[in-house]
Formats: C-alpha cells, sequence, structure tokens
C-alpha cells in the first residue's frame, strides 16, 4: 500500500476516526490489529517474519535483564543477534555472498562453478528498518541504558506501527516506547500538523520525485546515447530526486504517527544545504546514520582508543561499509559507502587547515562554495548508489566528461514541471534554514494565509503531481 | 470553583469550535480554488486549435470525416488521410495517436457513433496488442477530460481504477499534467512547429532508418488482457452495428518475426468471426528489404506512409469491388 496511493488514504481515514472513537485503554491493541492488517495487505506471509522477530526479541529482552551472570546475558544477546542477522542476511544478502563465495573459489581454483545454491527469495517490505531497530532494543537491553519491555503488545507496537514499518525512520526504544506507555487523548493540533506534514510529503514524492523520476528514467535506460551534459543534468536531478522520494515518504510517515498522536524520529535535516560531508550524514536519513553511530562506530572507537586518529578512520570505514550494504547487496552499495568513509577521512585530516582557509576568505563566498562541492559530491557519488553494475556507473561518469552532444530535456512541459517544483521544495528548505524572508507563507502567523497556503500546494499537487508514479525508492532497501 | 469549571468548559468548546471552523473554511478554501481552477483548465482545453490534446477534441467532437483511421503511433504516422481523400474521394481523420491502446480507440468510436456513422474505419492493430500491462491502463487518463461530457466512454476510463471517480470529484485532477501543454497548445506557437503540423492527424516522420534487419525470435509468453480482448470484440460488434465498413490492418515494421504473435492470431480469428478483413502486412518481404521507408524500427517514414496507404487503398478497393460493385460513394480515381 503506497503512502500516495487512494487506498492508502481509504485505509487510514476510517482507521482514525475508529482509532479516537473507541476507548483509551484498547486504542494500542487497535494500532497492532490495523498495523497488522497494513502489512498483510502488502504480503500475507511477511507477517509470520515479523511475528517471529517479535516473540523471539521480547523473552530474549527479558532474559537480558533477568539473567543472573554475564555469560547467560551475553548468550541470550548473541542468540538474539544471531536471529535477527540470520533472518536479514537470508533473505537479503544470500544471493550475493553465495555468487561472490563461488566466483572467488573458482577463480582461485581456476574453474568458474557452473550452479551456484541460489534462492529465488523476495525482500520482505521494511526488514532492514525494523530489524536494525530491533538490534538496537536488544543492544540497549544488554547495555543496561533502557528496561526491557514487559508487555508484549507494546513491544509488538514498538515494532509494528504501520508509519514506520516499511521505510523507518529506524525508532529508538527509548524514543518510541515511552510515548506507548501514556494515554493518547484527541488533540486537534495533532490532526493539523499531521495534515500539514502530509501535504508536504506529497507535494515532495508526487510533483518533484516522481516528476523527476520520469526524466531521470527516460535518460539513464538510454546513457549510451545520451550527451555528457544530459547526464550531469539528470545526476544533479536524481539528488534531489532521492531526496524528495525519501524525506516525503518520512514526511508521510511522520505526519501519519502525529495523526495518531505520537512523534517518530526526525531523518532528515535540509541535507542538501550541508557544507561538507560530516555535516551532511548529520543531516542524511539521521536515524541510520545514528543508529550506526551509537552501535558500530562508537563501540569500535573505543576498543581501539588507543590506535589514535586509525580508531577513528577504522571505525569511520566499517561503519560506512554497513550503511553502504545496508542499502541492498551489491558492490556498488559498498563502494558508495567507501567513498563516504574516505570523504571523512579526508575532512578529518583538513579540518584544521581548511578553517584556517575559511578565515581568510568572506564566510558569504566560503559558505556557498562549501555547499556547492558537497552537492557535487554527494551527486557523483549518487551516480554509483543508483547505477545497477559498477560498470555502469564508470560508463555514466566517462560520459559526463567526454561526450558532447545535443541537450535532451524531453518536452518543455517536463523541463518546467521539474524546475518549478525543485525551485519551490529548495526555496522552501532555504527559508525554513536560514529565515531570511520577512515574510513566511506556510508558517505565517496569520491562519488565514496559512490554510490559503496549504490549499494552494494542495492544488498545486493536483495540477502538477504524477498519480501513476512508482514505488518509493527506498522501499528497495 | 463551579464558576472556574464552567469558564473552561466554555473555553475548551469555543477552540473546538473554532478549530472547526478554520477547517471548515481550508475545505471551503480548497474547494473554490479546485472549482475555479479546474474551471479555468477546462476552458483552456478547450480553446485549443492545435497539438496532441486538441486532436484528441476534434476526434470525438467535430470529425465528420467519411474514413477514419484508428489505432496508436503506427495508425498515426501509416495512413495519410490526403491520399485516401483523392484516391478514394472520402474525406478522413487518423485519429491514431502516440502509446494509445484499443481502450482509447473505442472511447473516440463510441463518442463518433454517437453523431455520426463514418463509411469506412480503419483499426491499425500491433503486435502484442492483447498483452496485459499497467501503462495501458495509465494511459487512460488520456480520456479523463472527456468524462463529464461523454457519459458513454465512463465504463472504460473506470478500467483505470475502481477510484477514478473518488479522483474525479477534483475538477482538476482531468487535466493533470496538461497545464503547459494546453497553455502551449493555445498559441501560435504551437502551430508553427513542424512536428504539430498534421495533414488530417496524420503526421509524418521524416527521417531515415538506417540499421539492418532485426529478426526476432524471443516470442516471450505474454498474459492476454481480457479488457482489451473485449474493447476490440465491442470495437468491431459496433462498427457493424452502425453498418460502419471496417477493416483491420496489421502495418509493416522493420522487423522479421520468426514466430506467430498470440496477439495478433486471436484479433484475426475475432475477426473472422465478425466477417471483419483483415490484413497482415508483418513479414511482408517488401517492407522488410527496405529499411530507408522506416524512421525507426516501428515507424514508417513519410515516403513509407505514401507507399503503405496506396497499397492499402489497393486491397481495400479489390475487396470493395469483389463485396459490392455498386457501392455510390466509394469511386476509385
Amino acid at each position: 500500500m503506497l503512502f500516495t496511493s487512494i487506498t492508502y488514504f481509504l485505509f487510514l481515514i476510517p482507521s482514525l476516526v475508529l482509532y479516537y472513537l473507541i476507548p483509551q485503554k484498547i486504542r494500542n491493541y487497535f494500532l497492532i490489529l490495523i498495523s497488522a492488517l497494513f502489512y498483510i495487505y502488502v504480503k500475507v506471509d511477511y507477517i509470520f517474519i515479523i511475528l517471529f522477530i517479535i516473540i523471539c526479541n521480547y523473552f530474549l529482552g527479558i532474559g537480558i535483564e533477568k539473567a543472573k551472570n554475564e555469560t547467560k546475558q551475553l548468550l541470550y544477546f548473541y542468540l538474539s543477534l544471531i536471529i535477527n542477522l540470520g533472518i536479514l542476511i537470508f533473505f537479503k544478502y544470500w544471493n550475493f555472498l553465495i555468487i561472490n563465495i563461488f566466483e572467488l573459489a573458482g577463480y582461485v581454483n581456476n574453474a568458474p562453478v557452473k550452479q551456484m545454491p541460489l534462492l529465488d527469495l523476495i525482500l520482505p517490505l521494511g526488514l532492514s528498518y525494523y530489524i536494525f531497530q530491533t538490534i538496537g532494543y536488544i543492544t540497549d537491553v544488554h547495555r543496561g541504558s533502557i528496561k526491557a519491555e514487559r508487555s508484549i503488545f507494546r513491544f509488538a507496537l514498538f515494532t509494528l506501527f504501520f508509519p514506520k514499518l516499511l521505510v523507518g525512520p529506524i525508532e529508538r526504544a527509548n524514543h518510541f516506547l515511552p510515548q506507548l506507555k501514556r494515554m493518547v487523548v484527541f488533540r486537534m493540533e495533532n490532526i493539523i500538523e499531521g495534515g500539514k506534514r502530509i501535504a508536504w510529503g506529497l507535494f515532495k514524492k508526487l510533483v518533484v520525485a516522481d516528476r523527476i523520476a520520469i526524466y531521470h528514467t527516460a535518460v539513464i535506460t538510454s546513457a549510451d546515447h545520451q550527451s555528457g551534459a544530459t547526464l550531469f543534468f539528470a545526476s544533479i536531478l536524481y539528488t534531489f530526486q532521492i531526496y524528495a522520494d525519501f524525506s516525503g515518504y518520512t514526511d508521510i510517515a511522520l505526519g501519519t504517527a502525529k495523526l495518531f498522536g505520537y512523534d517518530l524520529l526526525e531523518n532528515f535535516r535540509r541535507p542538501l544545504f550541508s557544507k561538507n560531508i560530516s555535516d551532511f550524514w548529520r543531516r542524511w536519513h539521521i536515524s541510520l546514520s545514528s543508529w550506526v553511530n551509537d552501535y558500530i562506530f562508537n563501540p569500535i572507537t573505543l576498543k581501539h582508543r588507543n590506535w589514535g586518529k586509525w580508531s577513528l578512520f577504522y571505525g569511520l570505514m566499517i561503519s560506512f561499509i554497513v550503511i553502504g550494504i545496508w542499502h541492498g547487496a551489491a558492490w556498488n552499495y559498498v563502494l558508495f559507502g567507501i567513498i563516504q568513509a574516505l570523504a571523512l577521512m579526508y575532512e578529518g585530516l583538513t579540518k584544521k587547515i581548511r578553517k584556517k582557509f575559511s578565515k581568510k576568505i568572506n564566510l558569504r563566498i566560503y559558505n556557498p562554495i562549501s555547499i556547492l562541492i558537497t552537492f557535487l559530491f554527494i551527486t557523483f557519488s549518487l551516480i554509483i548508489f543508483q547505477s545497477n553494475t559498477l560498470n555502469d556507473a564508470i560508463n555514466i561518469i566517462t560520459r559526463i566528461f567526454t561526450h558532447h552532444g545535443d541537450f535532451f530535456y524531453d518536452k518543455p512541459s517536463t523541463l518546467l514541471f521539474m524546475l518549478i517544483g525543485c525551485s519551490f521544495m529548495m526555496l522552501y528548505e532555504f527559508q525554513e534554514e536560514w529565515k531570511i524572508f520577512p515574510f513566511s507563507l506556510f508558517s505565517n502567523k496569520s491562519w488565514v494565509v496559512q490554510q490559503l497556503s496549504y490549499s494552494l500546494l494542495l492544488i498545486y499537487i493536483l495540477i502538477a503531481g504524477v498519480f501513476d508514479g512508482g514505488q518509493f525508492i527506498y522501499f528497495a532497501f | 470553583m463551579q464558576e472556574n469549571e464552567n469558564q473552561m468548559k466554555k473555553i475548551y468548546r469555543n477552540k473546538h469550535f473554532k478549530i472547526v471552523l478554520k477547517f471548515g473554511l481550508f475545505i471551503f478554501f480548497l474547494w473554490m480554488f479546485d472549482f475555479s481552477v479546474g474551471l479555468f483548465l477546462s476552458h483552456c482545453y478547450q480553446k485549443q486549435k492545435s497539438g496532441l490534446l486538441y486532436r484528441a477534441t476534434y476526434s470525438m467532437d467535430s470529425t465528420n470525416a467519411d474514413m477514419l483511421i484508428f489505432g496508436a503511433s503506427r495508425a498515426n504516422h501509416h495512413y495519410v488521410p490526403s491520399i485516401f481523400k483523392k484516391k478514394l474521394n472520402l474525406t478522413c481523420y487518423n485519429t491514431g495517436r502516440d502509446g494509445e491502446t484499443i481502450f482509447y480507440n473505442y472511447a473516440v468510436l463510441k463518442s463518433v457513433l454517437k453523431r455520426y456513422s463514418p463509411k469506412i474505419v480503419i483499426l491499425d492493430f500491433s503486435i502484442k496488442d492483447f498483452s496485459n500491462n499497467e501503462e495501458s491502463y495509465d494511459r487512460l487518463a488520456a480520456l479523463l477530460p472527456y468524462y463529464e461530457s461523454h457519459p458513454g466512454i465512463r465504463p472504460i476510463v473506470k478500467l483505470k481504477s475502481p477510484f477514478q471517480k473518488i479522483k474525479l470529484i477534483s475538477k482538476i485532477y482531468p487535466y493533470n499534467s496538461l497545464c503547459f501543454t494546453m497553455l502551449i497548445g493555445s498559441t501560435n506557437y504551437n502551430v508553427t512547429r513542424d512536428y504539430i503540423n498534421d495533414d488530417n492527424g496524420y503526421i509524418p516522420l521524416t527521417d531515415s532508418f538506417n540499421q539492418a534487419l532485426y529478426i526476432d525470435t524471443t516470442n516471450i509468453n505474454y498474459q492476454l488482457d481480457m479488457n482489451k480482448i473485449n474493447a476490440y470484440i465491442s470495437f468491431l460488434k459496433d462498427c457493424a452495428t452502425s453498418g460502419v465498413k471496417i477493416y483491420v490492418i496489421v502495418s509493416p515494421v522493420c522487423v522479421k518475426y520468426l514466430y506467430q504473435d498470440k496477439s495478433i492470431i486471436l484479433a484475426k480469428r475475432i475477426a473472422k468471426k465478425y466477417n471483419v478483413v483483415f490484413y497482415d502486412y508483418t513479414n511482408d518481404p517488401f517492407y522488410l528489404n527496405s529499411n530507408f521507408l522506416f524512421a525507426d524500427r516501428g515507424h514508417l517514414n513519410e515516403n513509407g506512409a505514401k507507399i503503405f496507404t496506396n497499397q492499402v487503398i489497393n486491397e481495400i478497393s479489390k475487396n470493395e469491388y469483389a463485396i459490392e460493385k455498386s457501392t455510390p460513394s466509394l469511386s476509385v480515381k
């Protein structure tokens, strides 16, 4: 069920009305029920996997807390990791691992293997998100930073809550579980705030992301016939597309959660205005990068603190390989992660020089140039990210610099729709970031101006949105 | 104490009243904008004097040509109305539209038959035309601007989604993504653009295809779409009941197929059942050996279209002559 489909809203509105009509005490049970139905609607079989994960981790969490000695505690902890990672590896990485192991074996033995034990598996939607969330919970219980959840229903809702089930944000137990313990009362403010957030999400997804997707797909699928300028333009647009797609989804998820009285973690903080790569990763997919920071980077650097700066580099490399491969079982994702880690190492090594340099230049020049360089770096690394194979990525990058020719922009209307959508989104974010304009439409003090602005936003979605668009890009991860 | 409680209740009630009022106003603003912008877009749509959208409106609402061509891009680029007029002495309009399917063709036919009955109809059929794919249904969006004004096509539009009626509550939705095309369509600039210039709907392709003949051995098994098959049957039946002579033609491509396509087999069988003449030009050796007559693998260029149109005229003439020598309106020059 796509968040932008009419089916979703036909599911959401009656669910919301019923949710506030039933007694407060049973609202969480109702949420579990509709979340399960939401997941079953996607595919019935998936529900058994998630139920298995809920039951195992619920009991193992309590087991860790109740264990009388450290060995037993570790045993439960590792058992949970084996179950969670085992399921993730089996569904997501099995074929990738087998192909690479067999190819390596074939290379060593100088005899390519013809028959590999590959499996025809479909990745359950949202698996990477809820597995990471559960690992975070179990690690927190093991560290003693949170108490194990004693109510299986609350724990089930923590995992199943439908707005974040398919594409995150990857919630933290200490943020979300306490919210599930309090009674939710109907507040009109939540409905208004949630509605506004959903409207923005729809704008980003339907007007910006899906519109660019039409052009971008046309260009990339015929990359061998396109000029360097066209490929460069399409690559720049892809940066806007993936941002609008993922942050649009997150806005709808956060807005939906707000309608039900819950706050989910913010996942984006205007990342396209980042001044460097470390700044970018503090603003982009925050729930994943902070998860990796807390559960991978910090433990590694702490463990190897006697290595000095090499512990940081080592931690960065491992963390970003995990971030890369989390996106998918392919080498281009690994390379994407490695490139990010190398950029961060470079930033770490040149921090002092850059700081000195920045003091010599007017910040009004230095900052926009930094933003532009960061944006171009992200754009080029996303070429690797979006390509099916490494060769495709190399081909596109090579053509950008070597192939001159006609600039393809499809139809004038396509170009106009894309540019207007992007400009509007960036102008809004610009105002949110720097508050330069004295007059704001969407957070104006006058509610009439606000209402008119949101009505016009919805009208523009009807005029320029792509209603037969595709899936969210991050569904694939 | 009691007074305080009453005051609190009053404040609470006032607050909720204000929120409901604001929400009501928001819905009103939304409805007002949707209605007025939708009305404006509808006006712009109807006012167009050139371009793709204008041709669709003209096909449905205005044409009274003796002969109509239906189909997708291959229909649009392969049949030259001026040659039909010259050789058969019949006015002709080409309603073919790039990327469209039998659904669109049937909707246009229904609208035409409500006004008058043309003498001859040619339906251009392509390989895999009965295949089941989502894009065919997405393409039905082209009919949304006519949903209100043409009740006859509503069942076809609803094939797109069961929620189409809900979406059509919005007056803007039928014109979604069309505003710039419509604005350009209302200007003189549009008329001056080469590829928009048409000969009674026909748009010539000027390129020349240089690549070698492609031999297709794939024979991919695909699922047939019952909705498309039913629309095709209805198309043939409606023509028959309105006394329209219909020809189904598979026009040539620069591809040699080493297999029989199941859509074509089925279309041929249905045509036979309803006594409809069916001409299949796939694997016609003349076209297979003349790549210079094509603009790309699937489309004839201007010269190719002229040759092909003449060939079709000959076939029609032969057929008409064989059936009934005394057809008064059909005088072959």
